[in-house]
């Protein structure tokens, strides 16, 4: 309280030089970790490009200049373009499947019932378990010898699965027909109470009124739900569909759990990610790698960019 | 999973406290910078609005009563699916080789040999492998929660030139895949001689060190913090940094508890940088483990054991889930979705 009496330099002054201090505070605290943001973020992925334009020596570095060989390679690569096929085909298939089945539980946990808080629990309960600890349980399980096949057994469900060609001991990981749709079932399994949380924000946004005003219409509660929930959650959609896009694209826990660094059963599990894997680790082909990577970016941020315009045109709640 | 660790977003009808709720804080909203394209940005478009009134219970008495049973009908079958599978690994780690194929409820004979051999036996065993996981997830958590108050508290607080640009900057690397990230991560860490023995754990550290994620929750809750508070400590002569730890830091904590649970959750089940940066058998995490020990490993069809090591691995998850369960719905509602 002292410096407010008498001699206290005027306004000005003590605002700039409290102004100084406060910018070196601002600077020193945020050092360090913009330090680490820009050498393992901004600095990895300038690299990354850079390396994707040489033949690269694992010990010396940069060995002979390509320019854009190694993007070409990869595009003629065969193995790659069904890493491509197969990541397409697993993002188009799960991003929509979880979607209905968190929009799904959203809409009957969001209802007024007993033990919904128990209930939403339950569901989340498998998003917080590690990929590789989902993923062994369900190796277990879809295992020839595993619970899936016993039950299905016990149940008397076998003739519906020979219709369908499938024997009382198929192998569902193993064998290339059946295991990248493994992975999308479990995949489901595991994220439709993550999707079906993002929901629920979204559905408690809706005004109360809508439904007064769509009651007194004498909507009924399916017309409800198609003409009145459904659009109104579009920024749900827009926000659970992102996050599913962007996760699909990236799928590589489950697929080297289950399938190992090849993506076995005959590739049926090699995604792009772990093409890039192993491309760099396996093969040592580090230019090449890199540039899997530089596409992976590519594709992942125009599908964002494509999804967002897409939404654009009726999207209220962002800025 | 008890009424009182209510799950967050979902807002119930009543009114108690909120201790944090990165959703409901304003301040997100009015300080988003434009359509940056992050992950934490669009979850600020969906996380509810500030009132969330409860959805009209549908009309017409006998319909009512249908549809209730239906829903619980889905409900309870819904969640059966969700813990069977769980349910089958505990069962099975108490069981025999011979007997884990077996459809049977309750182990015949009840043996903890499995358990044996995976804590003690294995080489690396769950013990070590535990230990590994702590290590790592302790540091991270702490690097996080040190690093992240900081940078959010200047990014929030403190003015100095640049600052806007460079916590977009921050935010946008929320949109970098990992996997780009994979190479050149690996050969600096090696370049820095972090690619040998024990030191391999310390690269992990590095590489998650700090999240987007984790200076922008902070950054978020240091704008909901009545400025006065920080004035009265300036006025009293305080300087930033002492106002920063002793005003600003204890008054943070339902989001320092946030980015820790996050952060400890994420880096304990975190496989990717684990596979792609430790090569030592010793250093092993649990997931990288869990995974090796079927690959490679050599013992890919010994239910029992392995199932032993799936309890370990989810068992120091499931008891904070227990206790935090709202933290663990902050968390994704900020950081989107494992792949």
């Amino acid at each position: 309280m002292t410096a407010a009496s008498g001699t206290r330099p005027s306004k000005v002054v003590q605002k700039r030089v409290g102004g100084r201090q406060e910018a070196l505070a601002g600077y020193a605290l945020i050092a360090v970790p913009m330090l680490l943001f820009l050498v393992l973020n901004i600095g990895s992925i300038l690299y990354a490009a850079f390396i994707s334009v040489w033949r690269w020596n694992v010990r010396t570095g940069p060995q002979q200049f390509l320019g854009l060989d190694n993007y070409v390679n990869a595009l003629k690569d065969p193995i790659f373009q069904s890493a491509v096929t197969n990541t397409i085909y697993y993002t188009v298939i799960w991003v929509p499947l979880t979607m209905a089945l968190g929009l799904f539980l959203a809409v009957i946990v969001n209802q007024k019932i007993r033990g919904k808080t128990f209930f939403r629990g339950a569901f989340y309960f498998p998003s917080i378990a590690s990929s590789a600890a989902i993923s062994t349980i369900w190796i277990f399980i879809l295992n020839p010898f595993g619970l899936f096949n016993e039950v299905r057994g016990v149940l008397g469900l076998n003739p519906v699965f020979s219709l369908l060609g499938y024997e009382a001991n198929q192998d569902w990981l193993g064998d290339y027909h059946t295991a990248m749709n493994g992975v999308i079932i479990l995949n489901a399994w595991t994220t439709s109470g993550t999707f079906m949380i993002f929901y629920l924000a979204s559905l408690q946004a809706i005004p109360h009124e809508v439904y007064e005003a769509a009651a007194i219409d004498g909507a009924g509660a399916w017309d409800t739900f198609r003409r009145v929930t459904f659009p109104l959650l579009r920024p749900g959609h827009f926000f659970v569909a992102t996050v599913g896009i962007i996760g699909g694209l990236q799928l590589f826990d489950q697929a080297v759990q289950i399938g190992n660094v090849d993506g076995a059963p005959a590739n049926s599990l090699m995604t792009l990610v772990l093409y890039l894997y192993n491309a760099a680790f396996k093969r040592v082909q580090y230019g090449y790698a890199a540039a899997i990577g530089v596409v992976l970016f590519v594709i992942i941020f125009s599908a964002t960019l494509i999804q967002r315009r897409i939404f654009e045109g009726r999207e209220p709640t962002t800025a | 999973m008890t009424d009182e660790n209510e799950n967050r977003p979902q807002q119930p009808e009543g009114d108690q406290p909120r201790a944090f709720d990165p959703a409901l804080a304003s301040p997100i909203i009015d300080a988003a910078p434009g359509r940056v394209g992050t992950r934490a940005l669009a979850t600020v478009a969906a996380l509810p609005a500030p009132v969330a009134q409860p959805i009209v219970a549908p009309v017409g008495d006998t319909g009512h009563v249908w549809r209730t049973r239906l829903a619980y009908f889905f409900l309870i079958g819904y969640a059966l699916l969700m813990f069977v599978p769980f349910a089958w690994t505990v069962i099975t780690s108490f069981k025999t080789l011979e007997d884990s194929v077996r459809l049977t409820l309750i182990p015949q004979p009840f043996t903890t040999a499995a358990w044996d051999y995976a804590l003690f036996q294995l080489h690396p065993n769950v013990a070590q492998m535990f230990f590994n996981s702590f290590i790592v997830a302790i540091a991270v958590t702490l690097t996080n929660v040190v690093l992240g108050s900081v940078a959010g508290y200047a990014f929030a607080r403190l003015r100095f030139p640049g600052r806007n640009f460079l916590f977009l900057l921050v935010l946008a690397t929320l949109m970098i895949p990992d996997q780009l990230r994979m190479l050149p991560i690996y050969i600096i860490t090696n370049a820095l001689g972090l690619g040998k023995g024990p030191l391999q754990l310390a690269s992990i550290v590095l590489v998650l060190a700090i999240s987007a994620t984790s200076v922008f929750l902070l950054r978020q809750y240091f704008l909901t913090i009545p400025k006065d508070l920080e004035e009265a400590a300036r006025i009293d002569g305080a300087s930033h940094w002492t106002t920063f730890l002793r005003v600003m830091l204890p008054l943070a904590s339902p989001a320092i508890a946030a980015v820790t649970i996050l952060q400890f959750q994420g880096t304990w089940n975190g496989f990717f940088w684990p596979f792609v940066l430790i090569r030592d058998q010793a250093l092993w995490t649990l997931p990288l483990g869990l995974t090796q020990f079927r690959l490679v490993g050599g013992f890919g069809t010994n239910w029992p054991p392995l199932m032993a090591t799936v309890v370990m691995a989810t068992l120091p998850i499931l008891v904070l889930y227990m206790f935090f369960q709202r933290y663990f719905v902050e968390g994704i509602a900020a950081s989107g979705v494992k792949g």
